[in-house]
Parts: C-alpha cells; sequence; structure tokens
C-alpha cells in the first residue's frame, strides 16, 4: 500500500486528492482512480523485486549448504535454486529503469550474450587459477560484470567439472556462494531502493515540472510502455533470435541463454509472464475510450499464446530445436512476440495517444 | 550467414523493380521548390522510404524502401542523394530527386552492415559509409566508386566500436567519426553487449590513406557517454552531441566541441536545457549563415538551439518527437516521429500519411 509509505505532508495532499477521487466516483466509477504507473509499481515491481531477492537468498543457502556439506543431493537442490532464481529474475528483468540501472547492476546480474565468450574465459581462469578475490563477495563485485552473475554460477553449476561439486571442490564452491551472495547483495539493495518512501518510486510516481526524471505524467507513463516496447523487442530479437535460425542448420543451440542449465525456456517463459503480470496490474484499459477496447482483451490472448506454446517446451534446449514439431512450436512463440509489439507499439500506444513509437523510444 | 546473403540477394532484386520515385507533377513540383529537404520516413501503413520535401515542408515525393532507412547524403556535383539503412540494415539506395534517374539499390558485403550514415567526397567521385565488421567488433568505413556504379573499392577502420556520424572537414580531407563504443551483433538485434565496459571516441581519420590522425576520448567516468552525432558549424568548428546510457538519474554534458589538437570540450548547458534532452541528443545539425547550432532530442520532445560563437542557449523549443533538424533560412527545418514537418519560415504542417526518422538534410 503506496499511501502508507508516503511522508507525512504527502499524505495529507494524497488523502485530500483521495477525499476528490471518492467525490468524482459516484459520478465516474471508472475513470478516477490510482495512476498506472503506482498500479504497476504497487502490483507488479516492487512484488517481483522481492521475490527476486527471496531466491537469491535461497539460493546462497543452497549452496552454502552444499560448500558445508556437499553430496549430490546438496548439488541438486542448489541447482534447482538456481533455476528458480533464473525464474524469478526472468520476471523483472524487463523493468529497465530505476535502482536496476545503478552500478551496471543490470549486466552484474545477468551478463548475456558473451558473445566472444570473455565471461567464460574469465570464469574458467578463475577456477583454474584459484583466484582468492573471486572468492570474496566484496572483491568478486569490482571484478568484471561478466564473472558476478547468474552467467558466471551457471557455469559453477553446470558447466565442465560441475560434478565435482557433489564431491567437494572447495574453490568451486566457494566462487559459487560468492556469486550467490553477491546476487544477494544486489537484489537486496534494489529491492530496498524500490520501498524507500523517498527513493525512485517515489520520483516516477510524482511527475512534475520539478522532477528533474519526470517532467510530467506523459514521460512517466511512457517509461513504463517502454517495458513492454523493448521487453518484446528484447525476447524476440534478443533471447529467441540469438539461437533460433531461419532453418534448424542455422540453430545456436549454445548461444542460448542459460542452455547449460535446461533454464532457456524457462526464462523467455518467465520474460514474457513478466510482462504479461505487469500488464495485468497496470490495466491500461481504464484508460481507453470504448472505441479501443479491444486492444487488452486482444494483448491478453496473444500472451497467453505464447505462453501456451512455451510451456510444451521443457527440457534441454538442444532437444527442442532438433525436434522438428517442439522446434516449430518455439517459431510460432517468437510469431507471437511480433503480434504483441505490434498490439503495444502502435495499437495501444495510438489507443493511449502515447507519443510513444517511432523515434523516442526506439532511438539511435 | 545464410540470412544476410538471401536478404542481400532480396534487396538487389528489390532495387531492380523500383520504379524512377517521381510522378511528372511531382518533377515539376520539386523543380518549382526554392529548397528540397530529404528524410527517411515511415508510411503510415507500415512501409518504409525516403521522402523528398519543399521548403514548406509539403511531399514532393517518396522513393520506396525495402526497409526502415536513417540518414541522407547529398553529392551538390551529381545532384544525387544517398539514403542508408538504419543500423542493423544492409542496404543503401542511391536516389534523384530531380527524377533523371531510377534509384539504385547496393548492399553492404557479407560481414558488414551499415550504421546509417555515409557522405561523398567533395568531387562526388567516392561515397563513404559508416559499417560495423560485426564479428569482430570493430568499425570500418566502406568506399564506393560512385563513378562506377558504386562498386565497394576499399575498407579502412575507424579506431573504435560502433562509428555513427560522419562528417568531412573544411579541408575536403579529413573525416572526423563518432565512434560510438556500443558494441551490437545482427545476431542479437539491437542489443547493446557491452554497456558496462563501453569506450566511445571521436577520431580524425585521412581518407584518402585511411590512417588515423588523432583519436579522442571523453575522461574514464565518462565511457558511457556515446559520441554519435555531428556537424561543423560556420567557424569549422566540430560539434559533437551524446547519448548517456548511464543511469537515467545522471546529467552529463552532452554537446561538445572537438579540435585537432586538443581534448574535446563539453559545454556545460543550464540544468533546464540540459533536462530537457533527457541524456539523448538525436541529432547535431549547423546553421553557418545564422551562426548558430542545433540538437534535438526526441525522447525528451526538446530542440535546442546554441549560439555556435559562444555556446550559450539561444532558445529550448518543446516539439513532440522532434529529432530532423537541418539549417533554414535564420532557423531550422524541423521534423518529428509523430509526422509534423516544422519549416523555419512557413507554419508547420503535420502528415497525414507519413512520420520522419531522425535525420533531414537539405539536398537542393
Amino acid at each position: 500500500m503506496a499511501l502508507q509509505s508516503l511522508p507525512s505532508t504527502r499524505r495529507d495532499a494524497a488523502f485530500h486528492i483521495l477525499g476528490l477521487v471518492a467525490i468524482f466516483a459516484l459520478t465516474f466509477p471508472a475513470r478516477a482512480d490510482v495512476p498506472p504507473i503506482t498500479r504497476a509499481i504497487d502490483g507488479f515491481i516492487r512484488p517481483a523485486y522481492d521475490s527476486f531477492r527471496e531466491s537469491t537468498v535461497a539460493l546462497r543457502s543452497g549452496v552454502d549448504a552444499l560448500c558445508a556439506a556437499p553430496d549430490g543431493a546438496a548439488l541438486d537442490a542448489a541447482r534447482v535454486s538456481f533455476v528458480q532464481t533464473v525464474q524469478a529474475w526472468s520476471a523483472v528483468e524487463t523493468i529497465r529503469f530505476g535502482p536496476v540501472t545503478q552500478e551496471n547492476r543490470l549486466e552484474r546480474i545477468l551478463f548475456w550474450p558473451d558473445r566472444k565468450s570473455v565471461g567464460l574465459k574469465q570464469v574458467q581462469a578463475a577456477l583454474a587459477g584459484q583466484d582468492a578475490t573471486a572468492t570474496d563477495p566484496a572483491t568478486l563485485a569490482g571484478k568484471s560484470v561478466a564473472m558476478q552473475g547468474l552467467g558466471a554460477l551457471e557455469f559453477v553449476l553446470f558447466g565442465t567439472g560441475a560434478e565435482a561439486l557433489a564431491t567437494g571442490d572447495a574453490y568451486r564452491c566457494a566462487y559459487g556462494a560468492a556469486i550467490s551472495a553477491n546476487l544477494v547483495m544486489m537484489s537486496s539493495a534494489i529491492a530496498a531502493e524500490w520501498r524507500d518512501p523517498e527513493g525512485f518510486a517515489r520520483s516516477i510516481a510524482n511527475p512534475g515540472p520539478d522532477n528533474p526524471l519526470y517532467r510530467d505524467e506523459a514521460e512517466a507513463v511512457t517509461e513504463l510502455f517502454g517495458v513492454f516496447v523493448h521487453g518484446l523487442e528484447l525476447i524476440r530479437d534478443v533471447r529467441i533470435g540469438g539461437f533460433l535460425g531461419d532453418d534448424a542448420g542455422a540453430d545456436k543451440p549454445k548461444q542460448a541463454v542459460f542452455w547449460r542449465s535446461d533454464a532457456t525456456v524457462a526464462s523467455i517463459a518467465g520474460n514474457l509472464d513478466g510482462l504479461q503480470r505487469l500488464f495485468d496490474v497496470t490495466d491500461f484499459s481504464r484508460s481507453l475510450d470504448p472505441d479501443t477496447a479491444w486492444i487488452p482483451s486482444s494483448i491478453d490472448f496473444e500472451f497467453h499464446n505464447a505462453g501456451n506454446a512455451l510451456a510444451k517446451l521443457d527440457g534441454a534446449i538442444a532437444d527442442v530445436l532438433a525436434d522438428p514439431a517442439r522446434r516449430e512450436t518455439l517459431a510460432y512463440a517468437r510469431l507471437v512476440t511480433s503480434s504483441l509489439s505490434d498490439l503495444f507499439g502502435v495499437k495501444l500506444a495510438d489507443g493511449l495517444d502515447l507519443s510513444a513509437g517511432f523515434s523516442s523510444l526506439d532511438g539511435d | 550467414m545464410r540470412a544476410l546473403i538471401d536478404r542481400r540477394d532480396f534487396l538487389r532484386a528489390a532495387g531492380t523493380a523500383f520504379v524512377a520515385g517521381l510522378s511528372g507533377r511531382a518533377l515539376a513540383a520539386t523543380l518549382d521548390a526554392d529548397a528540397v529537404f530529404a528524410t527517411a520516413c515511415q508510411n503510415r501503413s507500415g512501409t518504409f522510404g525516403v521522402a523528398i520535401l519543399s521548403e514548406a515542408g509539403a511531399v514532393l515525393s517518396v522513393v520506396d524502401l525495402p526497409e526502415r532507412g536513417h540518414d541522407v547524403t547529398f553529392d551538390p556535383v551529381s545532384r544525387r542523394s544517398v539514403v542508408f539503412a538504419r543500423r542493423p540494415g544492409t542496404f543503401a539506395v542511391i536516389f534523384d530527386h530531380a527524377g533523371l534517374s531510377a534509384p539504385q539499390t547496393i548492399t553492404s558485403p557479407a560481414g558488414r552492415h551499415y550504421f546509417g550514415h555515409g557522405l561523398f567526397a567533395p568531387d562526388g567521385r567516392l561515397l563513404y559509409a559508416t559499417e560495423n565488421d560485426f564479428d569482430n567488433a570493430a568499425g570500418m568505413v566502406g568506399v564506393y566508386d560512385a563513378t562506377d556504379g558504386f562498386r565497394r573499392i576499399a575498407e579502412f577502420p575507424t579506431y573504435g566500436m560502433d562509428p555513427h556520424e560522419m562528417v568531412l572537414l573544411a579541408d575536403g580531407r579529413t573525416l572526423a567519426i563518432a565512434n560510438g563504443g556500443i558494441e551490437t551483433h545482427p545476431d542479437f538485434g539491437r542489443a547493446k553487449l557491452n554497456l558496462s565496459t563501453m569506450q566511445p571516441s571521436l577520431v580524425f581519420i585521412d581518407r584518402e590513406s585511411g590512417s588515423l590522425i588523432e583519436k579522442h576520448e571523453l575522461p574514464q567516468d565518462l565511457h558511457q557517454l556515446s559520441i554519435r552525432h555531428m556537424d561543423v558549424s560556420g567557424d569549422g568548428t566540430l560539434w559533437f552531441g551524446c547519448q548517456y546510457e548511464g543511469p537515467a538519474i545522471d546529467r552529463p554534458s552532452l554537446i561538445g566541441r572537438a579540435r585537432r589538437g586538443e581534448p574535446l570540450a563539453l559545454v556545460d548547458m543550464p540544468d533546464d536545457a540540459l533536462g530537457s534532452l533527457r541524456n539523448y541528443v538525436g541529432s547535431v545539425a549547423a546553421n553557418p549563415s545564422a551562426g548558430t547550432l542545433a540538437v534535438a532530442s526526441p525522447q525528451g520532445n526538446s530542440l535546442v538551439v546554441l549560439d555556435a560563437a559562444t555556446g550559450t542557449i539561444v532558445s529550448v523549443r518543446t516539439m513532440v518527437e522532434v529529432c530532423g533538424i537541418a539549417g533554414d533560412g535564420a532557423g531550422y527545418f524541423a521534423t518529428t516521429g509523430k509526422g509534423m514537418v516544422a519549416p523555419a519560415s512557413h507554419a508547420a504542417v503535420n502528415s497525414a500519411d507519413h512520420v520522419w526518422d531522425n535525420h533531414v538534410l537539405r539536398i537542393a
């Protein structure tokens, strides 16, 4: 509940506004209420970052337990925690404004794609040389972004030599524990900064001429709207397009995000699920005229189509690609993201009268 | 790279299918117009083109493009123009705004794509284009022989990544190139792959030998300030505009001057003018006859004009999604991503059929 976290003067003002809303609501019940940005923050952004934080805390516990008492069950448990963290991160990673943009956190949490295997080489070098600065979360946080996030931890837990964790590989496990602790630090900072009543959430929820970040409500809504436009492009062009070729011969399964942990599709599905949940809670339909009221239900339909398709594709991404039927299902999911991009970037942008599309959201 | 080759074949085929761009009526209108401007555009139906506009903002003609274009360059000797594909596109279309010859489409070679900018040598014999050697993440300049069907005859490196706009200095020989510093690869669409380590630069290169004359970088704490667009003011000063990839709460200077033998000099701007650019300069244009320089931000809906001698602000104008700017009399001819054309000395007009891309150029 956002009002509880506002400072007292703001709270008074807010209550006054709410009083007015209550009066208007008698006449215009559907129109006047909480602005979309506040619905997005309270309904999705804060809880999603909280979930990510909780997932990293569980991950750190799992890796610590593995290091303390290595065996196959502990390794399995740590790997399950890793995939759960991937899912929690994927749901919220399309948010590209606010605290996550500080201190290179986006790249430090997930540096991907690692096109020239820079990160992989750095991780392998740390493992081979038993680099002591990589097992201390404080010094790890200052190292290459590719060494300190989910990509590095995936190699530690799933990459070549990871099975030694089940019988005890003290250095490798300590490095994994440091990455996990580093992830806890970042996820906790992001969640706390979004919960800070004086922090970024207040800025984006209170646009105005004196607000250096958001000078009017349209700028704040456009920022939020950009999550869908950019997020869908990310899923289609970067995450799916990065490994799904024009034909099967052009597929590059080892260029897929999280291929080592078989979490590729889970991550993509998590991205889409996050967008869908954000869309649901934001509820743009309240701002649409009757002649454009069809758009949200079409968007909802396409989110479900994509989600249903991806739900059929668990397992290793190489196996998905090797099976023509499942590969076709993946290609279909990509096609649905194009339809969603059109629904958001053209139809809904027009319906909301946002200056959304051509040059401002998609710069060069 | 099979997909790229197929696309090139398609583009060549499409090029032969283009009809001469202008009808008789449009040709007469073009010849009657006092000044003529060209800009890439998107038709509201979704297809792409390059439009020729009268000084009053009327659409004189549109040449179709296979995909989205970006900037236009003009050769006053042959009176031909070239529009380059927006990154990571692989085509450029040579067109004659007077309609005397049919448009010609050229394509970048395998392993290269265009960045959307280029220029002619003063005698019109050579065309230079900024290109991406994407597998090596290296900026290149492709050299094309305009006297031989725009055959690509040479290339040389830009000594940096992500070369964007390129201008020719008054000596007719020195190229100034903005290396934006952002790594991209067509496998991953327009995703930015190296934000935590990006290293933009501005280089001076001898266009005849391809050798590096000087390379300038910003201080290390500004390594996320991407130098992207440039123009030369009446006194020969090279001005550049930047886009900031760091946190939105930072407010770095976005405009600077470059001189050979001196470090890059960033220009301080008042907070409100700087804030109106939202850390994003989408285009830079000088008006030598007026002694001014303009920068536009489609993200901030702002057109800022500076005195080119002092760097002080002359005006800050709010215009939704403004990006295309070109000197026009004592002011600027401006175009927007919403389809508006705002000439300096005529009333602004909105196109019913088009929205305008990021750059506009006076071609006659």
